[in-house]
């Protein structure tokens, strides 16, 4: 693992806990990070953002749907029986990405650029396995957090 | 008193008008915008007296959003709400003339500390 994913990987739970913390929960302790998941994690949405630039990485968080569903209601402040659009569902965990993503950026070299995050059933294309994954447990859903980095101008 | 909130996230500008409301400032009326573009030409169309933008989004980003309104003669009280919070983009924000940066995650007295010096 290099200096930067390392420093990256360290900020992840961290940076995650304060997310929910502050913006989808209201308290913190809910969000928890776990050695690796228990099993793979079943009707998966991705979301993802890359940065771009003089330093390259892609932030992908994935989750099932059912556990994205709950996120887009506690953003939303819906009632768990209340129904979520996919365009919201998509959007909340789009966010989520976002906003680890855009913090992670401001731990690396200036000048690059983060992309609008994607969301989709399918999982990004990549050349090789993530450099570091951080798994996580939240209302008892996994949620798993993957980090690519490139310091060489190597394709993700 | 008026603000227009942008953000090509829904679920975020909900976030940021729940936010507002938590922080004290829930009758304010609210203006919303999904990208750049559309928050230029409602801020020209609807005259907010306080801009909220997000960074990142489609057809104009933030900044240039920020850069058309001064480069039209427009002094509207503007501030940002984005995921991105480094030094640099503190510095580039303030010399473009924006009043704050608030850094996702946020809460209700992230808000407070931004917004009270410059409204009551």
């Amino acid at each position: 693992m290099t200096d930067t994913t390392s420093t990256l990987a360290q900020s992840v739970v961290p940076m995650a806990q304060d997310l929910f913390t502050a913006m989808v929960d209201g308290e913190p302790g809910l969000l928890l990070p776990m050695e690796a998941l228990e099993e793979p994690i079943t009707d998966p949405l991705y979301a993802w953002v890359d940065i771009v630039g003089p330093a390259v990485s892609r932030t992908l968080v994935v989750t099932a749907r059912e556990t994205a569903d709950r996120l887009a209601r506690s953003l939303l402040l819906k009632e768990d029986d209340e129904p979520v659009t996919l365009e919201d569902v998509q959007d909340a965990l789009g966010e989520v990405a976002n906003v680890v993503g855009g913090n992670l950026k401001a731990m690396m070299p200036e000048g690059s650029s983060l992309t609008l995050p994607v969301v989709e059933h399918a999982e990004p294309s990549a050349s090789r396995p993530a450099d570091h994954e951080q798994a996580l447990l939240w209302w008892g859903g996994p949620i798993l957090i993957q980090l690519w980095t490139s310091t060489n101008g190597e394709d993700l | 008193m008026r603000v227009l909130v942008a953000d090509d996230s829904r679920v975020m500008r909900q976030i940021v008008l729940r936010t507002l409301r938590q922080a004290g400032f829930g009758d304010w009326d609210v203006v919303q915008a999904g990208d750049g573009a559309e928050a230029l030409a409602l801020t020209r169309a609807e005259k907010p007296d306080l801009v909220l933008s997000d960074w990142n989004m489609p057809e104009m980003n933030g900044i240039d959003f920020l850069r058309a309104l001064r480069a039209g003669g427009s002094s509207v009280p503007f501030g940002f709400v984005t995921s991105e919070g480094s030094p640099q983009m503190r510095e580039l924000a303030e010399s473009e003339g924006a009043l704050f940066l608030i850094a996702k995650p946020f809460d209700a007295g992230t808000f407070e500390s931004a917004l009270r010096p410059h409204f009551r």
